[in-house]
């Protein structure tokens, strides 16, 4: 399961199968074509690589070229269709400030509204030509004569470029998870991530593995639809309420007619968000009260004492992902559902045997179980100067400058690299900072013609102590096991700060930290 | 026995799980309880059920209360193996023919003041109170119930069910044992005053008023059955020298506490803890049904059923 897979006959995917039959046309990158270096190589077109292609080209920046895996754009939002899924930062924020949509339908979209805006992206910027699909990055290696990466794909292919960008995506591959027996089962199994759509769930008696981010989202769909539905959790998260609700038409009209409205409304949900991170990044009052309002929130739902009991966490708010919903609970709560807190101790062929003796006998288990996330290694072989390989240097925990650059490795960036992830404002804000970071250097190599630009690595191990510094007084590194962390409890994955701090961070461009050639 | 590598432990447990259908609960041997044994039978099983499954309770409080994350896991195990232990009895009692249709037995009065107080109060208590009190009771179960049952009663399918029961519980007691005595190893944990504060929590005090008549009914019913008593208190004897088999052992304030009110549990000649305790026994049962609140959903999710 680590390759994405668009399924072009399923009506979410529509747009995606348009841009499928457009690309066919073309004639495949051809070796020869392949060996003429772009400016740019982008790897990946999710929100990261095409955002850095817009970026690209309103600079003037037009020789670039992006390779996908898939044979569609989107990323994140083509993977996760599950029924349910949608944004969980507004969408007024959780969109590119310079490509704003004035008619989002709700508060947080729905995954096709996001994909489609996406499509929308592709089509205005003209970004369709740029795209080689089905080229699985396999390898990126640094020429040092001639100032040059080069990409390899799973099929031999080649493609070089001046610079690289890594925009692979943080939460790209999935897998279902090591439980002891997966093979025995018999019955169906569905990853949240690859959703299978042709799978028809009335009827059926359905598990779900996981309470996290897509969990919740699309547990409350599929008690809907399927005749049970048991819910299996490991550890309960934070759940907050979601304002959630339909953009009235006269706010559209307003939107479209005065732009500066909906930067004001962006503005303000910004800042919002911002405001978050004293209750979820550092603990203080503020952390209290988020804990406050999100207990009175289960208080408010779950009428049983023990079931309250099952679902409150035991570890400080944000010290994992929150989670915001309001219908979460009041799905596990339905005559047709039940949550199951007993560990698992593995599968069998007709369900899931958990440690109190039972074995939970289902027709399909849909795996919620996240993403592969790796802090330590690449997605990929990264090889830098001098035979460098990145994933060596980073088995202890990866570490960036500014997470855009590493020493040794010139003239390559990294969108969502180490020590940039945001708990508690939307990602594109970050990715809007790195953009442009990645812009400034390309152009620096491109205008001077740089063989090198390589971030000296005096400057990146000073910059790494602070971070981990300002990282130890965080809740993410308060106790909690997650996805964050290593299996050392080492950070490598947020940014200990404010958006506007990180966005400070990015904005100046220090020619002096950078050694050229 | 050195203390224990919890780490190891852990991997151990989940290494080593069971499942009721791992059973054929319909296979012959039913036979072989005497006319004569059905009653007292029935009524020890149901105690011992639910004895089990308030241990699964109060290792449930601990899960929340360890102190470190493997110690957390260990004990959300425990919790359910102590289920998996209420199910597996369960389902012995359904194959005797000793549940009245589909119904759980009913607890007795004393075990629903147990229940009321655990569901309560057992989250707030601090982990060496609930960690010291259930190695005892383990101790009990496994020395002197268990082995009593399974000399009085042939059926093969019992003795199959609780070979693998008698599998879980040695582990529970390892480590048990063990964390009584990180408990007294001074530096790392808390002080004996410190301990032992607890015991002037009005609602500790509680929870003491409700254990210590069912210890005794539960001593009543047992002898009844026939269980000598010198069993007892060798199960006793036993807590005793484990719990005490180290200077750190000793040195918890708990294990000093539960020892000696466990040897007043088994001495029936001490009369100055039985005669008020025994009153209490005959005044909780005045307690009529309707004073006590609804049953908490915990105790609903018994099932005598391998499969769900
Ligand atoms: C269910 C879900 C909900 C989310 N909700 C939010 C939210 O509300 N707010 C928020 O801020 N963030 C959210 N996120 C995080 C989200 O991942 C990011 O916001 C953003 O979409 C990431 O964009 P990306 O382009 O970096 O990565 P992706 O969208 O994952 O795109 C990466 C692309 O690279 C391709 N690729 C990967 N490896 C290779 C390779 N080796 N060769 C070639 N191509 C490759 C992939 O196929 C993919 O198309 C959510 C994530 C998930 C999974
Ligand atoms: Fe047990
Ligand atoms: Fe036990």
């Amino acid at each position: 399961m680590t390759t994405s897979s668009a399924s072009p006959k399923k009506a979410p995917r529509k747009v995606a199968t348009r841009k499928r039959a457009a690309t066919a046309k073309r004639p495949a990158a051809t070796k020869k074509s392949a060996l003429k270096p772009a400016s740019v190589l982008i790897v990946g077109a999710g929100f990261a690589g095409l955002g850095m292609a817009i970026r690209l080209k309103q600079a003037g920046i037009e020789d670039f070229v992006i390779l996908e895996r898939a044979n569609a754009v989107g990323g994140t939002w083509r993977d996760n269709q599950y029924p349910g899924a949608a944004c969980d930062i507004p969408s007024n924020l959780y969109s590119y400030s310079f490509a704003p949509n004035p008619s989002w339908s709700r508060s947080f979209s729905g995954s096709q509204e996001i994909l489609d805006y996406i499509h929308h992206l592709v089509a205005e910027f003209a970004l369709e030509s740029h795209i080689r699909f089905e080229k699985n990055v396999e390898d990126l290696t640094f020429d040092e004569k001639k100032g040059m990466w080069t990409a390899t794909t799973g099929k031999g292919e080649q493609f070089a470029g001046r610079a690289a960008v890594m925009a692979q995506g943080p939460l790209s591959n999935c897998s279902f998870p090591a439980i002891t027996g997966l093979e025995d089962f018999k019955g169906h199994k569905i990853h949240s991530a690859r959703w299978d759509h042709d799978y028809d769930f009335s009827g059926k008696k359905v598990a779900v593995i996981g309470t996290g981010a897509s969990g919740i989202q699309i547990i409350p769909e599929l008690v809907k639809q399927a005749k049970h539905v048991k819910v299996f959790q490991r550890t309960p998260g934070w759940v907050m309420p979601r304002p959630d609700f339909a953009t009235p038409q006269w706010n559209k009209k307003l939107f479209e007619k005065l732009p500066a409205s909906q930067q004001a409304m962006r503005n303000l949900l910004y800042w919002t968000h911002e405001s978050m991170a004293l209750a979820v990044i550092w603990n203080s009052p503020l952390t209290r009260i988020a804990e406050r309002v999100a207990r009175l929130h289960l208080r408010r739902q779950v009428k049983d004492r023990w079931l309250r009991r099952q679902l409150t966490p035991d570890f400080t708010i944000g010290c994992k992902r929150v989670l915001v919903s309001n219908d979460y609970y009041p799905a596990l709560q339905k005559d047709n559902a039940k949550l199951i807190t007993w560990p698992i101790a593995r599968l069998s062929e007709k369900g899931i045997r958990t440690v109190e003796g039972i074995e939970h006998q289902v027709d399909c288990i849909v795996f919620a179980t996240g993403f592969d996330v790796s802090h330590s290694g690449t997605p990929f072989p990264v090889k830098g100067r001098k035979g460098r390989v990145l994933g060596e240097e980073w088995e202890g925990g990866a570490q960036a400058y500014k997470s855009i650059n590493v020493s040794g490795y010139p003239n390559l960036y990294m969108t969502f690299g180490p020590n940039s992830g945001p708990g508690h404002n939307s990602a594109l804000v970050y990715m809007e900072s790195q953009l442009d970071y990645a812009v400034k250097g390309v152009q620096k190599i491109l205008q001077g013609d740089l063989k090198m630009l390589d971030v000296k690595e005096a400057v990146q191990r000073k910059h790494n102590k602070a971070m981990q510094k300002r990282l130890a007084k965080t809740n993410w590194n308060s106790g909690c096991k997650s996805w964050y962390l290593t299996e050392d409890g080492f950070n490598a994955t947020m940014y200990p700060g404010f958006a506007t701090q990180y966005a400070a961070q990015m904005a100046d461009f220090e020619e002096n930290d950078y050694e050229t050639a | 026995m050195a203390s224990i590598d919890l780490d190891k432990m852990l991997a151990k447990i989940k290494s080593t799980q069971w499942a009721l259908s791992d059973i054929d609960w319909d296979a012959p041997g039913a036979e072989l309880i005497t006319e004569e044994q059905w009653p007292k039978l029935k009524d020890f099983m149901a105690d011992l059920m639910w004895i089990e499954h308030v241990g699964a309770r109060a290792f449930a409080a601990m899960a929340k209360k360890a102190p470190t994350d493997t110690l957390r896991e260990i004990y959300t195990y425990f919790h359910a193996e102590e289920q998996r232990h209420a199910n597996a009895e369960m389902a012995l009692m359904k194959r005797w023919g000793m549940l009245e249709g589909d119904e759980i037995p009913e607890p007795n009065i004393n075990l629903r003041l147990v229940i009321e107080w655990l569901d309560r109060y057992s989250d707030e208590m601090p982990v060496y109170v609930l960690g010291t009190v259930v190695p005892m009771l383990e101790i009990a179960l496994d020395g002197a119930l268990c082995t009593f049952l399974l000399e009085t009663v042939k059926d093969p399918v019992c003795h199959q069910a609780f070979e693998k029961i008698n599998d879980d519980e040695s582990r529970h007691l390892g480590v048990g044992f063990s964390v009584m005595e990180m408990q007294g190893r001074g530096k790392t944990f808390i002080g004996a005053t410190k301990m032992l504060a607890p015991l002037l929590d009005p609602r500790l005090m509680l929870g003491i008023a409700s254990y210590v008549p069912l210890l005794n009914k539960m001593r009543d019913n047992i002898i009844t059955m026939g269980l000598p008593e010198e069993r007892l208190y060798a199960a006793m004897a036993k807590f005793e020298k484990i719990g005490g088999r180290t200077e750190d052992g000793r040195r918890n304030p708990w294990y000093q506490v539960i020892r000696q009110h466990a040897k007043f549990v088994v001495n029936r000649n001490n009369r100055a803890y039985h005669v008020p305790v025994d009153g209490m026994v005959k005044l909780t049962g005045l307690i009529p049904r309707r004073a006590l609140p609804a049953v908490p959903s915990w105790v609903k999710e018994l099932t005598y059923q391998p499969t769900a």
